[in-house]
This record gives C-alpha cells, sequence and structure tokens, in this order.
C-alpha cells in the first residue's frame, strides 16, 4: 500500500541561515524498514515514511525512496505517531512573564469592584495591576501562550518518555487562561507554536493563604466560577450593545456606562460555547461537580481526572466529557518503624492500590482518555507508572490512543496530529526493543515538525538508571530475586475493595411490616404500645395497632417481630457541617449569600454511616457563621452510598445560613482580625439592611427589565439569593446568641416583611421566646451548651423547655460531627431540665425540625403517606442505656448493628491485607533505590478531599 | 524571693504548719475535712437519712435503706436504722449515691474558654512538676455549682502543657476557699506522653519540600524527646539519692531545687504518674517504661488502651478512660469502638474510672455520667460504670478508704436522684457534701427562674 501526497521536487523551503550559523538540513527524509503503528490497532511492517518539510508524504511498504531525501534505516524499530502531552503545566520550568502574586506585596490599588469583592477592611486581594477582575484567581485574559519559553532540560525530559507535542496549560488561579499547542522542539518559540488559544483553563483551586481573600472555599470558588461565565455573558451582550457603545443610552435611563473588563471580555468565547473549557477539578467528586456546572452554563468542555475515579465509578461514566488523566500514582513509603503502620488510613492504603487501575477503569465506563505525565516528580517515571496501569488491565491500543489520537483530537488538532498518515505534521516516536509498553524498550528519537531529535539521555544510561528502571516492579521486566518476584505479583493484584463494598441499603424489601413494637409515631398518635407499622414503596401504609391487617405475605415482604423494639422517626439534625467537602465556610466576605452547600456535598465521608448508627436519617447541611451570610443551605437524607444528587432530598424548600454575634464580628479570631465590616453588634443590623436593600432593588430592577425590556440587568447570585428570601421562598437558619441582636434581626426582617425561619442555637432565646413565637421564627438549638466563649454565658439548659412552654417551635441540634451520633440524648435533656414530656421532647429531633426545615409533609413523624424514615431502638429513645439496633429510609436498611460489625471487621482486615503489601513493596522498592525512597513516597501522603475531614469533629467554626 | 517549697519551708521553721494542712510521709494527706466539720458544729451532729434505695457502690443497693452520719463521716449503712438524730430526712423514692468524684478536669481553672483572661488550665515549659492546679481554682466559678448540681461532690483539676505537665489535687465542691475545698494534694504528676505522630504531609505542606521534615528526622526527634522523658525521672532519682545522702550527713551545703523537690513524691512511689496517652504506641511505651521502672501510673485519656487490654491488665494499671465520646480515630473503625472501649477493658481485667474528655470538660461536667452510662449501653456493667464514677476514682486517688461509696467511715458525701444517675432524665433532688447539705442552685437556675417569671405576651 502507497499513499502519496505529496508532489514532484518543486525546490528548496528550507532557510537560508546567515553566515556563522550550522546550516539548517534539508527537510527531506526516508525512513525506511521501520515498523510503522500508523494508529492504533493498525500496523504496517517494514514500511517507508517520507517527510517533506515538516509534513508526512508518504507512509507504506514498498515506496519508493526519493533520491533527494536522507535516507533512515529504521529496521528493529517502532514508529509512532508522536505522543502529545496534553496536560503540561510548566510551572518552575517557565519564565513568568508575568510576575502575579510575586509582585502583589508591591501593588497598591487592586481593583475594588462592582460586587462584594472589596469589602472595606478585608484583607487586600493581590488581585492584578490593572484593569481585571476583583478575584486575584481570575485571570482568563492570561494566555500559556504568551510566557511559553521552556527550558532545554524540561523539553528533554517530554521527549525522552516519546512527547512531540504539548498542551501547555497556565498555572496558577481558578480562571487560569487559555492554554495553547506547541511542538516540543528547540528553537525560537514562535516556531513552536501550534495552537495559541486552545481551552480556557478552570481549576478548583482553594485559596488557602493566611489573609483570608475571596475565595477561601472550595464552595466558594465554585460560586466564583458560576458568576464569572455570567459575567461574561453579561459583559458580551453590553459591549454589543450597540446604544451604549455609541454613548446614546447614557444618561436617557440607560444606566451609567459600562466598565470595562479584560478578564470578562477573554472569557466570552468560552462563556458562549465558542472555545471550550478544560476543567481541573482536583477530586473524584468535585468531577461530577465540574461536569455539572459546565452543562449548567452551557459550555463546552473536557476534565483533568483527579486520579480517584474509582472512588465512585457511577460518576465517572456520566461525566459526559473526554478525560486527561494522571498516572502520578503513589508509591508505597517506608516507615521507620513496623508499628507506625497503625497511623496509616484505609483510605490512603486503598488509593494507593487502586491508583494503576484508575485508566483502565475509565476506559470501562466508555469514557476517551488522554494520559498525562502531569503530577509526577520525575518524567522518567511516565513509561514505569503507564507499565503498572497496563498490568491493571489498560489496553496497550487504549493507551496508545491516549498518547495520539485522542489528544490529538482533545486539542482541535486531529487533522494534523495523532497517527502517521500522509499530510499531517512529521511528529514521531521511535522506539527500540520493542513496543513502547515493553519495558525493556527505548524511545530511541522523536521527530518533530520533520527534525529528528534523538533521545541521548537514556541511550548514554548509567547503570544507576537501570538498575532504577529495574527495581519499578513493572518495569524491570526480570525481577532477580524471589522476593523481588513476589513483590511484582503482589502490585499485580489489587487487594483494596471499592470503597462502596459493603455501603447501600442492607434490605429493601417491596413490603414491610413490623409487629409488637412501641412506636413513638411524634405525630396525632403519640406513643402507641404493642402496634405495628406497615411500609409498602418506601412509604408509611400503616401505624398502630390495626397496621398488620392489610399486609400480605409474598413477593419478598418482609415480617420483623418487633418485640421489645421501640421505633422512633428518623433523626433529624437541623444543624450540621459533616458531609461537605473542604471548608464549610466561605468566612471571607461578609455575605456570601452565591455560596452553595449544594456544590460541595460529600457522599462518600464516614460520617454518614456513624450518625445512621445514631437512627439519623436527615441532616440540614449548613455554613459556619464567619460571616452575617453564610449561604445556601442542603438537605440530604443519609442513603450511604448513594452519588452526592442522590443524597440530595428532591425539591427541598431553600435555606440560607446567616449569623450573628462574636463569630460574625470576628470577635475571637485574634488582633489581625479588626477591620473588616461588621465589627459590632449595630453593624450586623447596618449590614443587613444594607444587603436587603440591594436585593429589593435588584428584584426592581428584573421586574423592569422583564415589563418594559431595555438593558438587561447583570446576573448577580449574591443578591438573587437574597432576592429568593425577600419573596419567602428561601427560608432563613440564623445562628443568633444573645437576645438584643435576636429582637434587633427579628426587627430587621420584620422591616423587610420577611418571615425568619428558624433561629439556630438561639441561647438567649429563652429571654425572648414571646418575641419569638410572635414572629414566628423557630428555635433550632443547643441542648445544654454554654460558658465556651463570653456570649453564651447567659444560656441554660433549660432553654428548649422554656421556649417550647412559650409557643415556640424547638429543635435541638448537633452542630457536630460527634454529637450528632446521639441526638436522642440530647432530647432527653429537655425532659431533664424544664420537664417537656418525653413524647415532645423527642419532637425536638424529629417532628419539631421537619416543620423549621418545611419538610414536615414528607418526614418527623410516623404517620400514614409519609417516607417511611424510622429508627429502631433497643429501649425507650430518650433512656441513655437504649442503642439504636437499625436504621432505615424510605423503606431500605441502612444500618444495623450485625452488619455494621460485620462491615466494621471486614474494613480492619482489608486494611491490614493492604498494610502487608505496601510494607512488602516498600521493602522491594527500597533494596533497588536505597536513600530514594521516601522522596518518591510524597504522592502516597496526599490527602483526598473525600476524607480530608472525616476524622474532625466539625463544629469549630460555628459554636 | 525564693519560692515557698513544700517540705523546704516546713524544714526553715520548724513544727510550721500551713492553714489547715499536716504532712504526712511526702504526700500531703489530709483528713481535714472531719476536722472541719468538727470545727464548724463544734458539737457532734448526726444526720439520719431515710427510705431512699441506697446504691453503696461496693454492694448491692438497699431499698428503702437508712444511712446514719455523725460530724460529716458515715457512721452506719443498713436496710432499716432505729436510731436517734439530730436531723432526719426522708428521701422515699430516691436514689442515694455516694458522690461523684471526677479524677481529671478543667473544671475550677477556666471559666469562659474563649476569654483568655479566665484561663488558667496550661502553663508553658516542658517540664514544670512544680506547677500545682490547686494554686489557681477559683472556688467561686459559676461553673462549680453546675457541675454539682449533677451529683459532682469532688474533683481534679489537671494542669496541661509540656511534658510533665505539674501535679494535681483533689478538692470538694464545696468551701469558702480553695484551703476548705482541699482533700489531698498533691494527688498525681501529670505526664503528657510525647505524641509518636509522624507528620506525613510534613514535606508536601512545607511547599519547599526541604523544608518539612522527612519521616526519618521526624523519627529521631521522637526518639529524643522519648528519651528526654526518661533521662528526666531519672535525674529526678538522682536528685531524691543525693537529697538522702545530703540529709544524712548533716544537709550541709545542700540547696533545694523546687522542681526536683515536687518530683520527690512521685520517684518514691508515693503517688501515681497520671500518664495521659491516647495513640497506642503512646500507650506500649508507656506501659513498658512504667514496667521497667516500677513506676505507679494511671493511663489518661487512654483512647486506644483497648488495643492492649490484656496487657494493661497484666500490669495492673488502672485506666482514666476520657474517650467515650470520641470519633472513631481510624477510617477502619466500628463506629462504636469507644463507647464499647470501657468493657472491653473491663473485661480484660482493667480498672476503668471515667474522666472527661477534655472539649468543653470545664463548662460541661455535668454531663460525665452519660458517658459511662454510654459504655454501659455497649457492654460495661451497669455496677461497674457506676463505680468508674465514684470507687475507682477514688482509689486511683489513693483516698477510696475516704470517699467514692456510701460505707461507714467514708466522708458522707452523697446525692439522691429522682432515678438512675445514669440516665439523662434524672434529677438530683439532694446533695450532701462532708455531711452537708448543699444547694443545688446554679446560674442556670436563677436564669431559669427569672426568665420562667417574665410576663407574658408583651
Amino acid at each position: 500500500m502507497v499513499v502519496w501526497l505529496g508532489l514532484a521536487w518543486s525546490g528548496w523551503a528550507v532557510e537560508l541561515l546567515p553566515a556563522g550559523h550550522r546550516p539548517a538540513p534539508v527537510g527531506w527524509h526516508a525512513l525506511v524498514g521501520g515498523k510503522v503503528v500508523v494508529k492504533p490497532g493498525q500496523v504496517l511492517e517494514e514500511a517507508t515514511i517520507i517527510i517533506r518539510d515538516g509534513y508526512l508524504v508518504a507512509v507504506g511498504s514498498g515506496i519508493e525512496v526519493p533520491a533527494g531525501a536522507q535516507v533512515w534505516t529504521m529496521q528493529g524499530t517502532r514508529i509512532y505517531a508522536g505522543f502529545i502531552e496534553p496536560y503540561l503545566v510548566l510551572g518552575a520550568t517557565n519564565v513568568a512573564v508575568r510576575a502575579d502574586s510575586a509582585e502583589a506585596g508591591s501593588l497598591t490599588g487592586g481593583v475594588g469592584g462592582y460586587d462584594f469583592f472589596g469589602v472595606p477592611g478585608q484583607g487586600r486581594d493581590p488581585g492584578g495591576p490593572g484593569p481585571g477582575h476583583a478575584v486575584a484567581g481570575v485571570t482568563p485574559e492570561r494566555r500559556a501562550v504568551d510566557a511559553y519559553a521552556i527550558e532545554a532540560k524540561a523539553l528533554e525530559s517530554l521527549r525522552e518518555v516519546g512527547f512531540t507535542v504539548g498542551h501547555v496549560v497556565p498555572g496558577r488561579g481558578i480562571l487560569r487562561g487559555c492554554s495553547a499547542l506547541v511542538a516540543l522542539s528547540d528553537g525560537a518559540p514562535n516556531l513552536a507554536v501550534l495552537a495559541p488559544e486552545v481551552f480556557q483553563v478552570v481549576a478548583f483551586e482553594v485559596n488557602r493563604s493566611r489573609e483570608r481573600v475571596f475565595p477561601g472555599s472550595l464552595m466558594g470558588v465554585v460560586a466564583v466560577v458560576r458568576q464569572a461565565f455570567l459575567d461574561a455573558r453579561h459583559y458580551a451582550s453590553e459591549r454589543a450593545d450597540t446604544a451604549l457603545r455609541s454613548g446614546r443610552g447614557q444618561g436617557q435611563g440607560g444606566g451609567i456606562r459600562p466598565a470595562f473588563n479584560t478578564a470578562l471580555a477573554q472569557l466570552g468565547p468560552a462563556a458562549e460555547g465558542r472555545q471550550r473549557v478544560l476543567f481541573e477539578p482536583g477530586s473524584a467528586l468535585m468531577m461530577d461537580r465540574a461536569a455539572r456546572v459546565a452543562r449548567e452554563l452551557g459550555l463546552e468542555f473536557a476534565l483533568v481526572s483527579s486520579g480517584e475515579e474509582w472512588r465512585r465509578p457511577d460518576l465517572a461514566k456520566g461525566l459526559g466529557a473526554t478525560l486527561i488523566v494522571p498516572v502520578d500514582f503513589p508509591e508505597a513509603p517506608k516507615l521507620p518503624e513496623a508499628e507506625d503502620w497503625q497511623q496509616v488510613s484505609l483510605d490512603r492504603l486503598r488509593a494507593w492500590d487502586w491508583a494503576p487501575e484508575n485508566p483502565a477503569l475509565l476506559r470501562q465506563q466508555g469514557l476517551e482518555v488522554a494520559l498525562t505525565s502531569w503530577g509526577l516528580t520525575q518524567r522518567r517515571q511516565f513509561r514505569a507508572r503507564l507499565r503498572s496501569a497496563l498490568d491493571r488491565g489498560l489496553s496497550e491500543e487504549d493507551a496508545l490512543a491516549a498518547l495520539t489520537t485522542v489528544p490529538a483530537r482533545l486539542c482541535g488538532m486531529a487533522e494534523q496530529l495523532g497517527t502517521v498518515e500522509p499530510g499531517k505534521l512529521a511528529n514521531l516516536t521511535v522506539v527500540t526493543g520493542g513496543g513502547y509498553f515493553t519495558p525493556k524498550a527505548k524511545v530511541r528519537e522523536v521527530w518533530i515538525d520533520g527534525r529528528i531529535y534523538p533521545v541521548v539521555s537514556e541511550e548514554a544510561g548509567s547503570a544507576k538508571s537501570r538498575g532504577e528502571d529495574a527495581s519499578r516492579a513493572g518495569v524491570g521486566g526480570e525481577p532477580k530475586g524471589r522476593a523481588e518476584a513476589d513483590a511484582e505479583a503482589s502490585r499485580r493484584q489489587r487487594v483494596a475493595r471499592s470503597p462502596l463494598a459493603g455501603r447501600g441499603p442492607l434490605v429493601e424489601p417491596p413490603a414491610l411490616l413490623i409487629q409488637n413494637a412501641t412506636i413513638w409515631t411524634c405525630g396525632p398518635q403519640g406513643r402507641v404500645e404493642e402496634a405495628d407499622l406497615f411500609v409498602r414503596g418506601g412509604k408509611i401504609v400503616g401505624v398502630g395497632p390495626q397496621a398488620a391487617r392489610q399486609f400480605e405475605e409474598g413477593a419478598g415482604a418482609l415480617r420483623l417481630d418487633g418485640r421489645g423494639w421501640h421505633l422512633t422517626p428518623g433523626l433529624i439534625d437541623c444543624h450540621s457541617h459533616s458531609m461537605i467537602l473542604g471548608e464549610v465556610n466561605e468566612g471571607t466576605l461578609p455575605s456570601s449569600a452565591m455560596v452553595r452547600i449544594g456544590d460541595v456535598v460529600n457522599s462518600e465521608s464516614i460520617t454518614i454511616r456513624q450518625q445512621l448508627a445514631g437512627g439519623v436519617t436527615l441532616v440540614n447541611l449548613l455554613h459556619g457563621s464567619a460571616n452575617p451570610v453564610g449561604g445556601q443551605n442542603c438537605l440530604i437524607k443519609l442513603r450511604d452510598g448513594a452519588a452526592p444528587e442522590e443524597l440530595k432530598v428532591a425539591d427541598a424548600p431553600l435555606g440560607i445560613k446567616f449569623a450573628l454575634g462574636e463569630n460574625v464580628k470576628q470577635a475571637n479570631w485574634g488582633e489581625r482580625f479588626t477591620t473588616r465590616f461588621p465589627q459590632t453588634r449595630m453593624g450586623v443590623r447596618t449590614f443587613f439592611v444594607n444587603r436587603f436593600t440591594a436585593a429589593q432593588q435588584y428584584l426592581e430592577d428584573w421586574a423592569v427589565y422583564r415589563e418594559t425590556g431595555g438593558r438587561e440587568p447583570r446576573r448577580d447570585l449574591e443578591l438573587e439569593a437574597l432576592g429568593e428570601v425577600l419573596g419567602g421562598e428561601r427560608w432563613i437558619h440564623c445562628h443568633a446568641y444573645r437576645q438584643d441582636e435576636i429582637l434587633t434581626f427579628l426587627r430587621t426582617m420584620e422591616q423587610f416583611r420577611v418571615q425568619v425561619g428558624t433561629l439556630q442555637h438561639i441561647l438567649e432565646g429563652y429571654k425572648v421566646a414571646d418575641e419569638m413565637a410572635a414572629h414566628g421564627a423557630g428555635a433550632s438549638a443547643f441542648s445544654d451548651w454554654w460558658a465556651y466563649k463570653f456570649e453564651v454565658y447567659d444560656a441554660i439548659p433549660y432553654a428548649g423547655s422554656l421556649m417550647r412552654e412559650r409557643g415556640v417551635l424547638v429543635s435541638f441540634n448537633s452542630d457536630s460531627s460527634e454529637l450528632a451520633r446521639r441526638l436522642n440524648l440530647e432530647a432527653a435533656k429537655a425532659v431533664k431540665y424544664g420537664g417537656t414530656s418525653e413524647v415532645e421532647a423527642l419532637k425536638f429531633v424529629t417532628a419539631n425540625p421537619a416543620r423549621q426545615l418545611r419538610i414536615e409533609e414528607r418526614v418527623g413523624s410516623l404517620e400514614v403517606g409519609k417516607d417511611a424514615d424510622f429508627a429502631v431502638w433497643s429501649g425507650p429513645p430518650l433512656d441513655s442505656r437504649s442503642v439504636c439496633l437499625q436504621t432505615w429510609i424510605e423503606g431500605r436498611k441502612y444500618f444495623d448493628r450485625e452488619s455494621a460489625a460485620a462491615q466494621a471487621q471486614a474494613l480492619e482486615q482489608e486494611r491490614s491485607v493492604l498494610i502487608e503489601k505496601a510494607k512488602q513493596l516498600a521493602s522491594a522498592a527500597d533494596r533497588g533505590k536505597g536513600a530514594e525512597a521516601e522522596s518518591d513516597a510524597g504522592r502516597f501522603w496526599r490527602c483526598s478531599l473525600e476524607t480530608e475531614h472525616d476524622g474532625w469533629d466539625r463544629h469549630c467554626t460555628d459554636e | 524571693m525564693m519560692p515557698e517549697v513544700e517540705g523546704v519551708a516546713s524544714r526553715a521553721r520548724p513544727g510550721g504548719s500551713r492553714g489547715w494542712g499536716g504532712r504526712c510521709g511526702g504526700a500531703v494527706w489530709l483528713a481535714v475535712a472531719c476536722l472541719l466539720a468538727l470545727r464548724w458544729s463544734a458539737e457532734s451532729e448526726t444526720l439520719l437519712l431515710l427510705g431512699a434505695t441506697v446504691h453503696p457502690v461496693t454492694g448491692p443497693a438497699l431499698t428503702n435503706g437508712a444511712v446514719y452520719v455523725r460530724d460529716g463521716t458515715i457512721e452506719a449503712v443498713a436496710p432499716a436504722l432505729d436510731r436517734r438524730a439530730d436531723r432526719v430526712e426522708r428521701l422515699d423514692g430516691l436514689h442515694l449515691y455516694p458522690g461523684l468524684v471526677v479524677a481529671g478536669t478543667q473544671l475550677g481553672l477556666v471559666e469562659i474558654e474563649a476569654v483568655r483572661a479566665t484561663r488558667d488550665t496550661t502553663e508553658t515549659g516542658e517540664y514544670t512538676p512544680d506547677v500545682e492546679s490547686w494554686a489557681a481554682v477559683n472556688p467561686d466559678s459559676e461553673l462549680i455549682p453546675v457541675a454539682r448540681a449533677n451529683g459532682i461532690t469532688h474533683i481534679v483539676p489537671v494542669p496541661s502543657g509540656g511534658v510533665v505537665a505539674g501535679q494535681s489535687g483533689l478538692l470538694a465542691l464545696k468551701g469558702w476557699t480553695t484551703e476548705e475545698m482541699m482533700r489531698k494534694r498533691p494527688v498525681a504528676l501529670h505526664v503528657n506522653w510525647p505524641s509518636l505522630e509522624l507528620e506525613f504531609e510534613a514535606r508536601e505542606r512545607a511547599g519547599d519540600r526541604a523544608k518539612g521534615k522527612s519521616l526519618a528526622e521526624q523519627a529521631q526527634e521522637r526518639r529524643k524527646r522519648l528519651r528526654a522523658l526518661q533521662d528526666f525521672f531519672e535525674e529526678a532519682r538522682a536528685y531524691a539519692r543525693a537529697k538522702e545522702a545530703a540529709v544524712g550527713a548533716g544537709s550541709a551545703g545542700f540547696r533545694p531545687v523546687p522542681a526536683w523537690e515536687a518530683m520527690l513524691p512521685f520517684v518514691r512511689g508515693e503517688a501515681p504518674l497520671f500518664v495521659h496517652a491516647d495513640e497506642v504506641r503512646q500507650i506500649e511505651g508507656a506501659l513498658g517504661w512504667a514496667e521497667t521502672n516500677r513506676w505507679k501510673m494511671v493511663l489518661v485519656g487512654a483512647r486506644d488502651a483497648w488495643r492492649v487490654a490484656e496487657r494493661v491488665a497484666a500490669q495492673r494499671v488502672p485506666v482514666l478512660y476520657g474517650s467515650t465520646f470520641d470519633l472513631p480515630a481510624g477510617d477502619a473503625q466500628a463506629y462504636d469502638v469507644h463507647y464499647r472501649a470501657p468493657g472491653v477493658l473491663h473485661r480484660a481485667g482493667v480498672m476503668v474510672a471515667f474522666a472527661a474528655g477534655g472539649r468543653r470538660d470545664a463548662s460541661n461536667l455535668r454531663n460525665l455520667p452519660y458517658e459511662a452510662a454510654q459504655a454501659m449501653a455497649f457492654g460495661l456493667p451497669a455496677e461497674e460504670a457506676l463505680r468508674g464514677l465514684t470507687l475507682y476514682p477514688a482509689r486511683l486517688l489513693g483516698v477510696a478508704d475516704r470517699l467514692g461509696s456510701i460505707e461507714p467511715g467514708k466522708e458522707a458525701s452523697f446525692f439522691a436522684a429522682d432515678g438512675p444517675i445514669l440516665d439523662v432524665r434524672a434529677q438530683v433532688r439532694r446533695l450532701w457534701i462532708a455531711g452537708e447539705e448543699v444547694s443545688l442552685e446554679t446560674r442556670h437556675t436563677r436564669l431559669y427562674e427569672k426568665y420562667r417569671g417574665r410576663p407574658r405576651g408583651r
């Protein structure tokens, strides 16, 4: 087969260099006799490739070598399309043309905003010195191509593993700027650039500086991304408005002159779907979030894998985008003492054992995968890691596609890159000693733009580097000793289970009957002895002595003897920070109403199982209380094993976290925090009046626009959320302590005709219970916390009972991952202090929080028609000697003690097996590498976002 | 001015007695409570309690039992007693328990956590055995009546910070001054076993990898810290020997060192070391050290002690468990691992007492019975749970002859509740310390009454 594209001789295309330069070679080559892998799955034996002026002009067997071409003998080589590195973050290797944070200290202005980012008194945002976006991390106007000046060493390291083209992405911030595609050739950067603007790159990167600059939380980052794209679209429409451009709209009701904003201008194409967006979400769950945000904004997008999609293959499957996948698999570390393994979590061990399987797993989900060397401490580890991925099921064909055709398509250069076909750029990767994926094989050279780049360093490979290769089990080929062979076999075999193993419903019978139990209905029936609970299709269809009569056996229906059992509705925690990814509070700005917990629900948190074991079924996830307006809440049911979106209570009424008092005025933050407004309770009121007035005007602007048209107002997600509060759709859950601030807040809200949903913690609520009752605000209280700071010196454990007596709807919340495990005993404190009856006290953690969250039609009591969410107790639920035996959600059992014990045993067992494996591999690696062992283990210790806060009792930001 | 040091001062002023305290051996043992009771009442005073279900703790409960008290000391406990007394109290329907003894808390040393000026819990310095917790207890703390109102009658305020944090004493929650509250001092020396945790991410966090410490470096530092602790106790022993020799030789030229003086009762084995250790490597290290040196030791906190329960039992080391309500320490652990731990320890043969875990323990020490209750719900026998709040802490403080049960010869500190004290719903109705009834009024009841009385419907 012969394919000719080229023409006959048509003269020189070689540039004549000035005298003194080494003259450029003639760009006409014939590569003869190699085995050419045209594309994944298509191989030509003994083929010839003709290159002319940087392009492939002919590829095939039996091609006549043109007389004028320089002939290269390729016998014994395998020739691939030049590999493409799809995620080249140059970081330290590129010379920064425009310094950003490095010069932050010397910047004076920064940009003050049309929005909340330039809060008076807030630590200065080290934004750019000129016009731009108010958030330092929003720099879509940057272009990687403008700073492209790669070091020779970095280039060599890339070519050494076979890369010929790199997709260079900007490495800092959230909206980072445009990526570029470059040839990894030597010489002038201008010649290297293949495409100057490929993707707009977005990373969910949190600013963790001590200055507490917005956004300081993961959820804040997502909010920034959303708002920035909306703003870019608005900006573009404003620019397109000719009336505005000509100035005719000004001063005649057309509004003020629109501001110039280079960031929003540059983001325009991406916002309008004309430029693709590449997201680097940083964790398995945020991958899903990024895809959802991208679809919500109508973006064309691709994703950079976290490397941990094995946590939830179901989510990966639904991503619907091409993935750039790292192979920076962790290496087992060597620990000083054997006992130190006690300190290593199961999750870390799993992450280590699963990692090499991730690429194959993603392919199994039907996703397009491009592989990257990004994240490796040394790029030459790439082939060894790749080999590990192959050992764990990635096919060679997929691996090759992941280095050639997929990234070529991904970067929009499939016409010119990715295969060895005429008409494409003459980029080739040439390997001797077998295929690229054979450990012994070597990259002999690469061709870029028709020029050869011999790989020197590996050729001259010292004994050391060869030894190193051998020791990286999986590459060595012939392990020397028995121990190495065992280690090698062990490495190929995954022993970790899926983190989803043993989760999910234990039983889900179509119908369920529990007989002869004591049922605390928390509804009009009160407590019923010797009663039955009848459940069908996840709903309660009968409660009471007669319920059993409707039950029919068969078809998987389950009948349980409930003698001795006490049944209560599933407990509801009206104030939790447990299952949240990243920080619980965007505590930088005084109002972060645009920030949504729903963006960062952590379905993988072990706190779900811990709280299920305490009978909890539904949780109100709230922000911390570092600012007056925290953000939008999220209600979830603890359906362990379900993905974040499935945990959410469908169509849950909206809520928002507010806060007052010491926390929002930064009273206990230390001496550095004395300038942000507000610093007093006076200022807190002022602040709310300001924001609600702004929200009113925002609604007015939109109403006018909808009625009369004209210039479309900017969508402001902060004011939109506050507008929903004004409209009564979004209910306030306000952290409040002292009686003066409580009353002031209620009166301020009344001024805006807003009814407050709940006052949270509400330690001095007992002093103004009548006023709260008259307003209609519920109290979601601590049972007995006090004296931990000055504003709670007057807190009393009788508050719950006293407020209830005065007509306030009262619940008790946990505000703590630990306390949430025993809310029934918190409710008992209302009996102890103030003599609330047991039936009423139990409602503090069931029916009452359900009403406070406006979901009492569905949950909170055991009544016909409601969700079958309930807990089974060994005795009266308020007795400290009682234990939660089972927890059910919508007729499915999610917890019982026996299964929990079995699961814990399985986890411990898995952990010991993993520790043994890690010890074995660490010592095998150690024999090969000596002192280098630890530096390679760095990746092993990187904590996954999903498990970062699991051991914490998360309430510190909110007491 | 040289600080006044116990022992040193009394040598300088032979026969000089400091307030109520006498000295007996190395530790100050005070049978003061009853002496004081004598002084207060001038004449012998008797009290007879009738009708309650008496929980002596050392034996089975007596329904409708009688307790006879003379001068602050229990004289008789019986199913029925026909004796005359100055006061007779009927406690029908109530349960009488010995006062709860908390062998480790911050109560008394802190008023409001977030207000630095009110915190006296933590000193700086690594080795400060001469820091004495009882020096800084505020008898008028609003937190004290709150703890007492749920049956707590005796506490040991614990100094924190450093490796050898200092010493603690035992105080009754009654008295006009700390001296009147004092029962015994010192009761323990507090050793915080150095952390053996490696900071795995040190290098990643440091940004610049070179700045973070490698695991090998950390392991070396860890060894140094342990060595320093062991050396400190060796040096304390050496001081004790030198002092003995000097005393034998007439003390000529011997110059006392307050910190080493403070160590004397502990290296002589007269009072226990309370070794605070949670993690299993720390616990094993402490056990080994105690075994080698024959220290009298109590494990405090002891989160992971259940992992090595057999060894703890074999060495007869009591545990002051403070982790019942800690979240599981590892992601492979069962949700109830710390609920079950006291039961596991007990079944192995370990004596388990309960102490507050630390967080909020001063303001909510009243909830300590519910930690024992949780342990009971998860496998600790009921009577052991109760002993863990009464008799066992008294034992490990060396005061079980005076406190911890309702038995003849013991201090008349007890309370009457309308239900089992391990049940949240139970209310403490009456409380006596050293024979005197103490009001159960608190800041909370005052505010409750005040606002309950607020006229309605404004």
